[in-house]
């Protein structure tokens, strides 16, 4: 991966400080991102497309370094398997702010086409003693940095990239189902029958990244959505949220954001103690909690409520 | 004299043909096992959905089935090996029935986990991207080994009868078993060579089947041992799988001795000396998994961690109470109670007591493997109500119930082809102790 | 008689209207908004939305067709066509066919037009800017200073009393140099904050992106101007990926598991064979 050499890279650096008054970004480099160790994210697709600029110029750039990114190409399986290099993906969510809207789980199972009834993200009442505070925690996959999951995998269907991210491959997934007896977050469901899904989704080409479509057969969970980092953009769940649960960023960056707003990450975590999930299991989750300090909604278990009325 | 009784002896331990009791026998084996793929059809064609395994119970009966068939197998290495290498000369009857079971077993283990995939198509995948990091691949690793030399372990007892069967063309009744028998042992000529090389091999088998069978019931229970779970995360799940294996695997023997004997008329080989020694066998081994049992349960409930109490709760009083006593009475209070007493220790009741061993026992390795799926750390939320419970759906119970009787159909078929009892040993034996 | 069908008349084409009221009725009116976007003084784009408001909420419309056109809306100032996301948004990069009307003058106006569908009439919606560029600039001491210019005719003069954000470049969002959210320019067009953030890991020279924005303008639009700062924290980054770990990929398990494993199942698998070959020696000595 280290085969940029330092002499185009300081070019690159130079022409941007001049403010970037020179038209012919078409070299092969990403001129929006500086150098190698926040490391490309886009490779260069080659397609250029031409552009006028604020001067009233006509450039041309690379498809793959506009940013809002119009679309980009599937990565292989080795690289899906790799991750992107130079990045630890992590993700807080905010306690206090959870009203159990669910939106997050009704973007997730949208965009993922996930069997009906399953969720990849469940939001649980949680209360776990008489006189401690009830609170919903919505849970998705921790991407654990010690995962019991991967360990007990037989054929390398789910494995951990560089970033940070547990993915699963459908195509390896025997459905043995190890991964799901050795998960303590409950956060791994299995597609028991087939899908039968509208052919558009059916007939996507499938890529871990994506996760979709899913297989019969085979096992799937939250993959914090790695075709959206990829293009720099937020999770599914994160920006349906309301009411700003989720945060999720890069570690090595130190931010996490929902969208609208943007912490520094280490800050955030100390300053609001938030806790990881089980931490004495030593799974290391890469999903941090901040306590429901000074909620912003009281606690209604509507589900329980209505449980109660038919009993 | 001599030459009379070992006549005598060939005639009655050849392998006889089906009677009307063994073809009704073998017709309703043969039923359930045609249901079993039947069912296993449908849940091909539809996915696993057709069980009644969800998100929570994501394992069922299959895996259950398969760590009954797992223990179940370890009994060849407890009475051909263990008996055998201490000089337990009682035993030797024994050894075949016992060594075609742990076969049999481990067979139909490696059958009904596939049948639990739910991607079989993919089966390869364990071998050509296979991680050496995962306890299925160890188990893999052992069951295979198990396999084989439980194979070699029949194979070479086996060689001295074959010629005997050859020797008696007319008798076995089917022209292609003359042919699998020449195939088998057309070499063996009873020389003092091919004596010693034999017994060298039985010997080296014998040594080497207790490690590996120790191996495969621990890797099996480390399928277990290595998740997080309330009622798996124990340290003691080897010695307590092993233990269970070898009680349910004497259990096993004790009913096909009395089946063999009774089907087969063999009371002169297999005697009520036999049963009494076996009763007093299987009273140990129930002694032992009742200890084992003890450290079990009764430790975490003296701690009744958070995550465990609801599982434990759940076994002593609650939901799963039923079951548990059943299965821990009949497993080990009520066969301990029935072999204890001499007269318990008769045929008859032996083989009662070794049948609610193994029924216990089946419903043992469902306790191991159902409850504690349905006691997860996170309350269960967010998921049909369906799965929320576990009972087998129809075509679960006719898989588990089809690989059951594919199990007993090999052993069934297998002593219609071969003898069941070790012809040569059993007139080297009885020779031997004519001379002393 | 007359008098009767008058009323008979007048009867029905009250119905008629009221039908053609209801059906009209049925359709719900599409609002379609426009952004314009200047990326770092060098990329353009447009970002349309299109949402309507359904039973009392505002709703996101997908799958509209959208036409952007600058200035008027002909078909010689078409810039391209878009369709809504989920989000109902849909983007379009400024195309180098804009280049004429974009020159003419220092406020150009672009325009929205959606297609007509099922459920919607058509829309329209149009955005006038002024072209106008931030010039950041750093001092000692992690000091920024943006200047805000706008182009009137042809002179770029300062912009006062515009709100501006500064903030570090990450991946998914901005990260505010400081617990200040927005900085006023002054008379002179100059925004200044300090940069509060010690220790922010960059790249691994320590490098920042440092973005000067303007978001939301009426007049401006959204503007944005970068600069890479040495301010940053080398980045030291630790991984598991590629060690020998339990979780690792295949071919990657620990030293002493291999071993152990190997070693067990060589010995295992030998005495197997060893045995075998005895059972051909036992053949042999058969067979002669």
């Amino acid at each position: 991966m280290k085969t940029n050499d330092t002499s185009r890279r300081e070019f690159i650096s130079a022409t941007l400080l001049a403010g970037l008054a020179v038209t012919g970004c078409s070299s092969g480099k990403n001129p929006f991102e500086p150098d190698a160790a926040t490391i490309e994210t886009v490779k260069p697709s080659g397609e250029m497309i031409k552009l006028l600029s604020v001067d009233g110029e006509v450039i041309e750039v690379d498809k793959a370094f506009l940013k809002p990114v119009p679309s980009l190409p599937q990565v292989s399986n080795e690289l899906a398997r790799q991750g992107i290099p130079g990045k630890k993906f992590v993700m807080v969510i905010d306690l206090s702010r959870c009203k159990s809207l669910k939106k997050c789980q009704s973007a997730c199972n949208h965009m993922h086409s996930i069997h009906p009834g399953q969720n990849w993200i469940k939001v649980y009442p949680q209360h776990e003693a008489e006189h401690t505070a009830p609170y919903w925690q919505p849970t998705t996959c921790m991407h654990c940095d010690e995962p019991p999951c991967v360990k007990v995998c037989p054929v390398d269907a789910t494995f951990k990239r560089q970033d940070g991210i547990v993915l699963i491959d459908s195509d390896r997934c025997i459905g043995c189902r190890f991964c799901m007896a050795a998960c303590p977050y409950s956060t791994r469901v299995f597609n028991w029958e087939d899908l039968d899904l509208p052919k558009e989704i059916a007939d996507k080409p499938y890529s871990c990244e994506t996760s979709v479509p899913q297989k019969k057969g085979t096992v799937g969970k939250c993959d914090f959505c790695p075709d959206m980092a990829r293009k720099g953009e937020l999770p599914h769940c994160v920006s349906a949220c309301p009411n700003g649960v989720f945060m999720f960023g890069d570690m090595n960056e130190d931010v996490v954001t929902n969208g609208s707003e943007t912490f520094r990450f280490s800050d955030l975590v100390r300053d609001k103690a938030g806790y990881r999930l089980m931490e004495d299991l030593g799974t290391k989750p890469s999903v941090y909690y901040l306590p429901p300090v000074n909620r912003n909604f009281p606690f209604e278990n509507k589900e329980e409520k209505e449980e109660n009325k038919k009993s | 004299m001599e030459s009379l009784a070992k006549e005598q002896i060939i005639k009655d331990l050849l392998p006889q043909k089906f009677g009307k009791a063994g073809k009704i026998w073998v017709g309703i084996l043969l039923a359930f096992c045609t249901l079993g793929v039947i069912a296993y059809i449908l849940q091909l064609k539809n996915g696993l959905v057709v069980t009644a395994m969800r998100d929570y119970v994501s394992w069922g009966i299959y895996i259950s089935n398969f760590v009954f068939f797992v223990a179940i197998s370890l009994v060849g290495s407890l009475i051909t090996a263990v008996l055998r290498l201490t000089q337990a000369k009682w035993s030797t009857p024994l050894t075949r029935i016992a060594e075609i079971i742990a076969v049999s077993a481990i067979t139909f283990a490696s059958i009904i986990i596939v049948v639990d995939m739910g991607r079989p198509d993919r089966f390869y995948n364990l071998f050509i991207h296979g991680r050496l990091q995962s306890p299925i691949v160890w188990d893999v690793i052992v069951i295979t080994t198990y396999f084989f030399v439980s194979i070699l372990l029949l194979y070479f007892p086996l060689l001295p009868d074959m010629s005997i069967m050859m020797q008696r063309k007319d008798q076995t009744g089917m022209l292609w078993l003359n042919k699998l028998y020449a195939y088998l042992g057309k070499f063996w000529k009873n020389t003092a060579a091919q004596i010693h090389i034999s017994e060298k091999a039985i010997n080296i088998l014998s040594i080497t089947i207790i490690p590996v069978a120790f191996a495969i019931h621990t890797v099996t229970s480390w399928l277990f041992a290595t998740t997080y779970r309330p009622g798996w995360d124990s340290t003691n799940f080897g010695a307590y799988f092993i233990s269970g294996a070898f009680l349910v695997g004497a259990g096993a023997v004790v009913v096909a001795m009395f089946v063999f004997r009774k089907a087969y008329h063999l009371e002169n080989y297999i005697k009520d000396d036999h049963f009494d020694k076996m009763g007093k066998v299987l009273v140990l081994l129930a002694l032992l998994y009742l200890y084992f049992n003890v450290n079990e349960f009764l430790v975490p409930a003296f701690k009744m961690k958070k995550s465990e109490e609801e599982h434990l709760m759940g076994l002593f009083t609650g939901e799963f109470a039923y079951v548990f006593w059943f299965a821990i009475s009949t497993a080990m209070l009520i066969p301990i109670f029935i072999l204890i007493q001499k007269k318990g220790r008769k045929p008859l009741p032996a083989f009662i007591a070794g049948l609610l061993v193994v029924i216990g026992s089946w419903f043992k390795r469902y306790l191991i493997v159902t409850p504690t799926l349905l006691h997860p750390f996170l309350p269960m939320h967010d998921v049909p109500e369906s799965y929320k419970h576990y009972f087998p759906t129809w075509q679960e119970w006719a898989i588990a119930m089809g690989s059951l009787a594919g199990a007993l159909l090999v052993v069934t078929f297998f002593a219609r082809i071969f003898p069941i009892i070790p012809i040569q040993e059993t007139i080297t034996e009885i020779e031997e102790h004519e001379q002393a | 008689m007359n008098k009767h069908s008058k009323i008979f008349f007048t009867a029905i084409l009250l119905q008629l209207l009221a039908i053609t009221a209801f059906s009209q009725a049925e359709k719900n009116d599409l609002s379609l908004s426009i952004s314009y976007f200047n990326s770092n003084n060098h990329i353009q784009y447009l970002v349309a939305h299109a949402k309507s408001k359904i039973d009392g909420k505002f709703q996101m419309i997908p799958n509209i067709n959208l036409s952007f056109y600058i200035g008027t809306e002909d078909a010689a100032n078409l810039l391209g066509k878009a369709v809504s996301n989920d989000k109902g948004d849909a983007l379009l990069f400024i195309p180098p066919n804009a280049k004429d009307e974009w020159k003419k003058a220092a406020k150009v106006s672009f325009v929205i037009v959606s297609q007509k569908t099922k459920a919607f009439d058509e829309a329209k919606g149009n955005v006038d800017i002024t072209k106008a560029k931030i010039q950041i600039d750093t001092l000692a001491d992690k000091k920024i200073t943006a200047t805000l210019l706008e182009l009137k005719d042809t002179i770029w003069t300062p912009v006062k009393a515009v709100d501006m954000k500064f903030a570090i470049k990450r991946l998914d969002a901005d990260l505010n140099v400081a617990e200040t959210p927005t900085y006023a320019t002054d008379s002179l067009g100059v925004a200044s904050a300090d940069f509060k953030r010690d220790s922010l890991p960059g790249d691994s020279k320590g490098n920042l992106i440092l973005i000067a924005k303007v978001e939301d303008n009426d007049t401006y639009g959204n503007l944005s101007s970068e600069k890479i700062v040495p301010w940053g924290k080398p980045i030291t980054y630790y991984t598991e990926f590629g060690k020998r770990t339990l979780f690792a990929r295949r071919g990657k398990s620990p030293i002493w598991l291999e071993l152990l494993a190997y070693s067990i199942v060589l010995a295992v698998w030998g005495v197997l064979i060893y045995l075998i070959g005895q059972i051909k020696k036992m053949k042999k000595l058969g067979l002669n």
